[in-house]
This record gives C-alpha cells, structure tokens and sequence, in this order.
C-alpha cells in the first residue's frame, strides 16, 4: 500500500515538473508546417482566449459521419486586441472555414492564417496591426534637463518601443532572406548570415534544419537578453532615473524582466570575481553619451538563453556594443556590434529602428500561460 | 501495480529531464557522466568536466586522485564526431592513454549525450557518456 502511494506521488512529481514543456509556447514556424496546407469546415466548440496563443476548437464532420476535434491556433490575446477582434468575435456554435498549415506532429492542429465565418463571410482574427502612424513631420527629440535626449518617457502621457524594423540578426551588408522568426528561406545561406566559426555554423544550421523547435525563450520562457530584446512583437521601455545614474530596460514580452544599465562611471565587473561569478541573461551592462548617442557595453553573458532570433550560437565570452540615437521623438535607432571570440571568427555589426508607441504602457503579455 | 511502478519511473525520469540546466553554447562543454564499459584500470563510471575557450577543448578526466587532463580534444561539426585523448596512469604507475571515439546524439538536448568506444594500451570497450 505505501509503495502504491510512493509510485502515485512519483507520477505527480514527474508529470508537475515536466508540464510547463508539455504546454510550452512556441515558435510558429516550429509548429506548424508551411507545406501542409490544411483547409477545415467547423462547428466551433469553444474559444480559448489567452496568451501565449489564442485557440479555437472546432467540431469538423467527417465523410464517413465521424467528428474530429481540431484546435485552431491563432495570435496572442494582445495582438489579436489591437487588431479589434474580441474573446467572443466567434462564439460556440458559429459555422467557420479555416486554411492554413498543419500541425508538424500530425495532430488535428492547425495555425489559423484565414479563419471565416461562413454564416457572415467575413474574415475574422486576422492581424492588421500595424503600429502607430507616423506623424506627418517629425517631432524633436525630447531631451532631459541635462540637454541629453531621452530615450523613455518623456512625459506622463506613457509610451514605449516596439515595431522593431528587423526582428532577425544578419551582419551588415549579407542579403539574406529569413521570415521574422529568423528561419532562413535557404539553409545554404547560413554562412553569409555572420562569421561563425565552425562548431557555431554547425549548431546554427541544425537549430534552422529543427525549425528552432528547441528555442528555449519559447520553450523554457527564457530571457530575451543581449539583442533579443530589441526584437520582440510586446516592445521595451526605457525607464531613467539620472538621480540613481541607472537606466532600467523593462522587456514587454517573455517572463516580463527588466535589463539594468549602469551610467555612473563604474567598472564592468561581476560582484566577486569579475564577470566569471555570475554571468547573467542581460549581463552586465555600464553606458556612457557621445554626444546625442548612448554608448552600452555588455559583458558577462550566460550561456542558457538564444541571443537573438533565429538561434545564432553564442558564448559566455560574448561582448556587446550597443548605440542608441533617437534622432527623432518617435524614432529609436539600435546598433550592435557583436564580439564573440568563442563563437564567431570576428566582431559584426547590424543595425535597426524601433519605433515609438506614445500614450500605452507595455502590453501584458507573458511567455507563459495566461488571461492577459 | 507493475505498470504503475513503470509510469512512476518514466514520470520521474520526464521530470529530471527537463529539470537539467540549458547550456546553449558550445556542444561539449559542461559537465558529463557516464560509462566506459570493461574498463579494469579506471573502473566503469567516467566524470568528464569539458572547456571551450574560444580556440580550444579542454578538460579532465575524473578530477579527484585519479584525474587526467586532456592531451587533445577536437569537435568536427559535420556529423558532431568528437575524439577525446588522455593519458593516465594505472595502480603500479605504468602510462595509460586513453582514446574516445563518438558522436554527440541528440545535440539540441542539454542533456546531449557522447556515444562511441574507448580504448587504451590496457583494453576497448564501449563508450557513453550524458550531459548533467
């Protein structure tokens, strides 16, 4: 009787540690493949609102008068939002047509790039968002009471960066075509995507072959350190507090962290042994301006996280230098100058804009599951 | 009650398996436990603790009382073929040197495992080692 209760205890433990994979989130592209396409008619039976990913589940009848349940996936809750579409835009009962591509796995799953509603025929939980329009001549850049430009909040009003013209990381000057997740249209063009060294080649093209099935800010909600978070859909916000001489980068989507970087002049050191005692997510970043432009320099990266998009290798010796101008009120110019001995051949350099989304706060959205 | 024993066992090991730690950038470096079967000089179970710094592999081979450092180490990304070369000593101070032949199995894992053979002037046999 006692080894029934251990072994029922056991199956608990083993099932409540391994659960959050078994209902991780995901990369699109790493679930659904573009080549299977799939074409449902439905009776939905119900509408799983919330993040990381909204669900339909559809009854779909069968030639032979069976009934298959198929789950329908769409957006997230916020991007769906934005878009106009509500938890109850379809509702149990309602008559739908879907198409888009299958599930890897082969099960009823099916991303839902066009869902209608054939009672209406009207296109439903399409994304047409397209961030703030751009204002008709550009506004100052707004500047704190040193003279130096702001690149947060530069009154009560609100407003954070998003939009980012680039989500994937390339070095300058290599044409190479990827979707936003950074899943290269040709696995020949990995070499041209930055200067690996061999091992890091290898890795990256073996995340690109598994679709970045294994990215652990999807699969394990890992941090979006180092480039990452300036390419997330959810934006950051800059917040700046010059009593402190600190700048905290709070990061829209994934776990919700915050980046810290430091702007009074001190050493970039760990706290016992320099960097090497606890390399971290968002490592260690101290900043100084050069004229108009904030200069960060980031050392004592983790090894436990992906970079950047698209599952570019990188290791515990990777060093950043980040600018960032905002040449304009709703304009946030990013550049990065990679160097990582450990992994690339010799420093590279990319560049992209964010732009500014006045008068919200960050939208509330965690990696993990919830009704946000 | 059997099976159910069974499902407590693979519960368990689902659990430790998504429990070990990420380790994202070089293939080989971490810690790595395993076996190195028919081994009458170093017994059975092998500790590896396995370096990257940027140029080369390095590491050791059971650190404590009996450990030996790696004399080479190479990693060929075309296939994830790894060789691992040492040279110990036995109990009457004699040389050893070790070779590992393997393949990385299940890279995207961290716990990655090293799967091949050993041999030494002293004896062969199978080789497999798993990612902590």
């Amino acid at each position: 009787m006692k080894l029934r209760s251990v072994a029922h205890w056991c199956v608990g433990l083993g099932v409540a540690i391994a659960a959050p994979l078994a209902g991780a989130h995901h990369a699109v592209v790493a679930k659904f493949d573009d080549t299977k396409r799939t074409e449902l008619r439905g009776i939905v039976t119900g509408v799983d609102w919330r993040n990381p990913h909204v669900h339909v589940f559809t009854n779909v009848a069968r030639d032979d008068g069976s009934v298959e349940n198929w789950a329908v996936e769409l957006e997230s809750t916020v991007l769906l939002r934005r878009s106009g579409w509500k938890h109850d835009t379809l509702r149990p009962g309602d008559a739908i047509r879907v198409s888009g591509p299958a599930a890897r796995d082969g099960s009823r799953q099916v991303w839902g790039e066009t869902v209608v509603a054939t009672a209406t025929n009207r296109q439903v939980y399409t994304v047409t968002d397209t961030g703030p329009l751009s204002p008709q001549a550009p506004r100052p850049t707004p500047r704190g009471a040193d003279g130096k430009p702001l690149l947060g909040l530069a009154d009560e009003s609100g407003g954070y960066w998003a939009y980012p013209s680039s989500t994937v990381l390339v070095q300058m000057g290599a044409n190479v075509q990827m979707n936003r997740d950074g899943v290269l249209a040709r696995i020949a063009d990995a070499p041209r995507v930055a200067p690996f060294q061999p091992w890091a080649l290898g890795l990256y093209q073996h995340r690109q072959q598994r679709h970045l099935a294994d990215d652990p800010g999807f699969l394990n909600c890992k941090n979006p350190g180092a480039v990452r978070q300036f390419q997330q859909p959810y934006g950051v916000q800059f917040v700046e507090d010059p009593a402190r001489e600190r700048i905290f980068v709070l990061i829209g989507g994934g776990n919700h962290n915050y980046r810290l970087i430091y702007m009074d002049g001190r050493d970039q050191q760990g706290q016992v042994q320099g960097d090497d005692d606890n390399p971290l997510y968002y490592g260690r970043a101290v900043a100084h301006w050069e004229n108009d432009t904030l200069v960060v320099r980031t050392t004592g990266f983790n090894e436990d996280f992906w970079f950047t998009n698209g599952g570019l290798p990188h290791t515990d010796e990777l060093s950043l230098v980040e600018r960032f101008t905002r040449p304009d009120y709703d304009t946030l110019r990013y550049e990065v100058t990679v160097d990582d001995p450990g992994a690339y051949t010799q420093p590279w350099s990319s560049s992209w804009e964010l732009r500014w989304v006045g008068g919200e706060e960050l939208p509330v959205y965690f990696c993990q599951d919830n009704r946000s | 009650m059997k099976k159910l024993i069974r499902m407590a066992a693979a519960a368990l090991a689902l659990g430790v398996l998504v429990s070990i730690g990420a380790q994202e950038g070089h293939p080989l470096k971490g810690s790595w436990l395993g076996e190195w079967q028919g081994n009458s000089v170093h017994g059975d179970d092998i500790l590896l603790i396995l370096d990257w710094d940027g140029k080369a592999i390095t590491g050791m081979i059971n650190p404590g009382t009996d450990n030996m450092p790696l004399t080479r180490a190479s990693l060929e990304p075309n296939g994830w073929v790894v060789r691992l070369e040492a040279e110990g000593k036995d109990k009457d101070g004699s040389a050893v040197r070790y070779v590992i032949d393997g393949k990385i199995e299940n890279l995207e894992l961290p716990n990655r495992s090293i799967n091949g053979t050993w041999s030494s002037n002293k004896g062969r046999g199978t080789f497999t080692a798993s990612r902590q």
